[in-house]
């Protein structure tokens, strides 16, 4: 993946485009999800769906960075195929929606996890996963770890 | 088909929290560090949002299987805090079925009866 410099989620316009940032889901790291979620259900060589969302949105986090006090405050999570363990993947995010409201910046982030048509064991290219997360952020505070220029 | 939906009951353990912070490289400090949490409005480490939802993912995906995986949908808010020590549990109620896609009202809650995660879950169950 990607490391570009974190900046605070406040200090990202509308319509912002995050860098792709392309990954693959191990068996280790699918089961290591499962464990510390508790989920025991057989899902084969496939990976859950909120697991490759919430491991997708780690490629999201090396580009941005939360000021003390945010929070998730809701999600959408839409799959469009099964993925399979090992399939590369690319996530595509950007700021679909940003307001601020009584000191607080109110941010939606929208992705989509694309499948990598070269290396598909399917055959079937195409977006696999789409999600939209909903982060509230104090205004005007900065992460304690962004780089120089980045924060509200 | 019968689409009664079994819940899905799991205590919320700091391990667990701990876990998941590494499995998804989530370490905010406010659910992994207590002591930076005591100082917070939260008073204390709370669950990431996204590891209280996988119960609901688990409850869908166990009885729907593989047509969960490939045409679930999920639209939730995160409405209150889980934190180290609470049970939750994810329900699904069927609010419509219809077309073949079979719509739930889904949420979890914890011992206390306080919801912290509530919405919808939709899934293709014929055609």
């Amino acid at each position: 993946m990607t490391s570009p410099a974190r900046t605070s989620i406040t200090a990202f316009p509308r319509g912002h485009e995050f860098s792709p940032a392309t990954f693959t889901l191990t068996a280790a790291e699918v089961a290591a999800y499962l464990d510390a979620v508790g989920d025991e259900n057989d899902y084969g060589d496939t990976v859950p769906p909120l697991a490759a969302a919430a491991l997708g949105l780690e490629a999201l986090q090396g580009e941005i960075a939360l000021p003390e006090g945010s929070l998730h405050t809701g999600q959408e999570v839409e799959h469009a195929r099964t993925l399979q363990v090992g399939e590369r993947l690319t996530m595509r995010g950007r700021v679909a929606q940003r307001s601020e409201r009584q000191g607080y910046v109110i941010c939606v982030i929208e992705f989509e996890i694309v499948a990598d048509a070269g290396l598909d064991r399917t055959g079937e290219a195409g977006v696999a996963v789409r999600a939209r997360s909903t982060i509230v952020a104090p205004a005007g505070v900065a992460p304690a770890d962004v780089a120089p220029g980045g924060g509200a | 088909m019968s689409v009664e939906v079994r819940p899905v009951v799991r205590e919320i353990t700091q391990e667990r929290i701990d876990a998941y912070a590494d499995a998804s490289g989530d370490h905010n400090p406010i659910h992994v560090d207590p002591a930076f949490a005591r100082a917070t409005p939260f008073g204390g480490p709370i669950a990431h949002g996204m590891l209280v939802l996988a119960l609901i993912g688990e409850m869908m995906r166990g009885r729907f299987g593989d047509a969960w995986s490939r045409s679930g949908k999920l639209k939730v808010r995160f409405k209150a805090p889980t934190r180290p020590g609470d049970t939750v549990t994810a329900s699904a109620a069927l609010a419509k079925e219809a077309g073949g896609v079979a719509e739930y009202a889904v949420q979890c809650a914890t011992q206390s009866g306080e919801v912290v995660i509530d919405g919808r879950a939709s899934v293709t169950v014929a055609g």
